[in-house]
């Protein structure tokens, strides 16, 4: 799979690589630019700042995405997670290395990391009793977005493993120094 | 009225809609924008296909059309599908002038009268420099087409594509057409547009987005900015004027490529007389 660069970037796609690299989700979108006009702003508005917790989201993201066992999005929120203040520790015990309820112990993201284990790794409705604990810690428009976050990551983790994305050798070397790898 | 129709009115976008109904080629022109030759992908449109543009361009309000390739009369329903066109919009068919067989030339009576213009690409008045360009025995192919067509009441225009053109040149080539029966609005001359096969024989001007008026131009792989846009170099399309990749409905390009036109900054604007 090519990811374009700035040189072959279709012109709806030239604005997202004016800052440089635009990662290897966009590169590759950029094939369908319309597409890409189209998801990039959703996309930033369900993974960057909103009224979630930088914190709170990774913790969906990466569970989302050892569930659903990608390497390229494990590997990039990896790296999110510690930014948005996650412990090494943590960060592990959420790819599934290491019992989650060591690290865990908080109830409010207890609740949150069983609702996304049944989101994300199961099929069917979710149990009353997961929803009702997650609805006694968080507000309704705060389950509604991050259930839309698991979703977000779920659409991409199926893109970016069937497609096989590289994670870029910067991430690489970061995740290395952090023995993340 | 519509806000494609609108812009067509106002000149915010030009009025044509090119189309680009193959790829191949029975010619391999050491500038050709597309590396199109014989054995390469066909990436052909379709006659319905053409149709389809044809009717959605008209129904936008764009004014004319046109159609490249490739050579689009290796195709077989070529004379017929767009002599259909014709009947929605006015039409330049852009050709080598080089498969015009008997059967080829009768079947082009039909397009007589109608709002259809073939453009054939001539590039020199010397028989050993344009073949140098175009390949063996063109010149003489062409001018005999070119003869054939007009005694046929067909509208012809020439198209001369060159690096550089002299005064004594040009003039040479004008008497040529004048005499073939060629008026000298119907004699076009263009630069050499380094994209595609260009690019590894060292020919042509560099062209950047405000070189190129802004004409919607679909092919089987999306739409694009220009006809100078869906080149081809080392095999692989390119993708840099890309409008979109869906095409139909016409709308929804033509309104992306709207966009990007709006979007351009003050004063850009095409610097390179093409067409």
């Amino acid at each position: 799979m090519e990811l374009l660069d700035a040189r072959r970037a279709p012109l709806l796609a030239r604005p997202f690589f004016e800052g440089g690299d635009p990662g290897a989700i966009a590169a590759t979108i950029a094939h369908v630019p319309e597409v890409l006009d189209a998801t990039m702003p959703f996309l930033a508005q369900m993974f960057g700042p909103s009224a979630l917790p930088a914190r709170t989201k990774e913790l969906v993201i990466l569970r989302t995405s050892a569930l659903l066992d990608c390497r390229y999005c494990i590997q990039s929120h990896s790296i999110a997670a510690r930014d948005a203040g996650l412990a090494r520790d943590e960060v592990l015990a959420l790819r599934g290395d290491g019992p989650l309820s060591n690290q865990f112990t908080d109830g409010a993201e207890r609740a949150l990391l069983d609702w996304v284990d049944a989101v994300a790794g199961s099929t069917g409705p979710v149990s009353p009793e997961i929803g009702d604990a997650l609805m006694s810690h968080f507000a309704e428009p705060d389950v509604i977005e991050l259930t839309l976050l698991a979703g977000t990551t779920m659409m991409l983790n199926r893109f970016c493993t069937a497609l096989g994305l590289p994670t870029s050798p910067a991430a690489l070397a970061r995740l290395a120094e952090d023995c993340l790898l | 009225m519509s806000a494609i129709a609108k812009a067509v009115a106002d000149r915010v976008l030009p009025g044509r809609v090119w189309l680009y109904a193959n790829y191949h080629c029975n010619l391999t022109c050491t500038y050709c924008l597309t590396e199109s030759a014989p054995k390469v992908a066909k990436r052909e449109l379709g006659a319905q296909r053409m149709l389809e543009v044809a009717a959605q361009a008209r129904a936008l309000g764009f004014t004319s059309l046109g159609v490249t390739g490739g050579e689009p009369f290796l195709l077989s329903y070529l004379t017929e599908t767009i002599s259909k066109m014709a009947e929605m919009l006015p039409i330049v068919v852009l050709t080598n002038g080089t498969l015009f067989t008997h059967a080829r030339l009768e079947e082009a009576r039909g397009l007589a009268g109608a709002p259809v213009a073939i453009q054939i690409s001539l590039d020199s008045a010397d028989p050993v420099a344009n073949d140098t360009m175009r390949g063996p025995d063109n010149f003489r192919r062409v001018v005999a087409a070119i003869d054939a067509l007009v005694a046929r009441g067909v509208r012809v225009r020439i198209a001369t594509t060159a690096e550089h053109i002299d005064e004594h040149e040009l003039e040479r080539l004008c008497e040529l057409h004048r005499g073939l029966g060629v008026a000298d609005e119907d004699h076009v001359v263009r630069p050499i547009v380094r994209r595609g096969r260009a690019i590894d024989s060292g020919l042509g001007v560099d062209t950047d987005l405000i070189d190129l008026p802004p004409e919607l131009t679909v092919t089987a792989d999306g739409a694009y900015w220009s006809p100078f846009g869906p080149t081809v170099h080392g095999g692989r399309l390119d993708t840099d004027l890309l409008v979109s990749r869906t095409t139909s409905p016409l709308d929804k390009p033509a309104r992306i490529l709207l966009r990007l036109v709006q979007g351009r900054a003050p004063g850009d604007d095409a610097k390179l007389d093409i067409r």
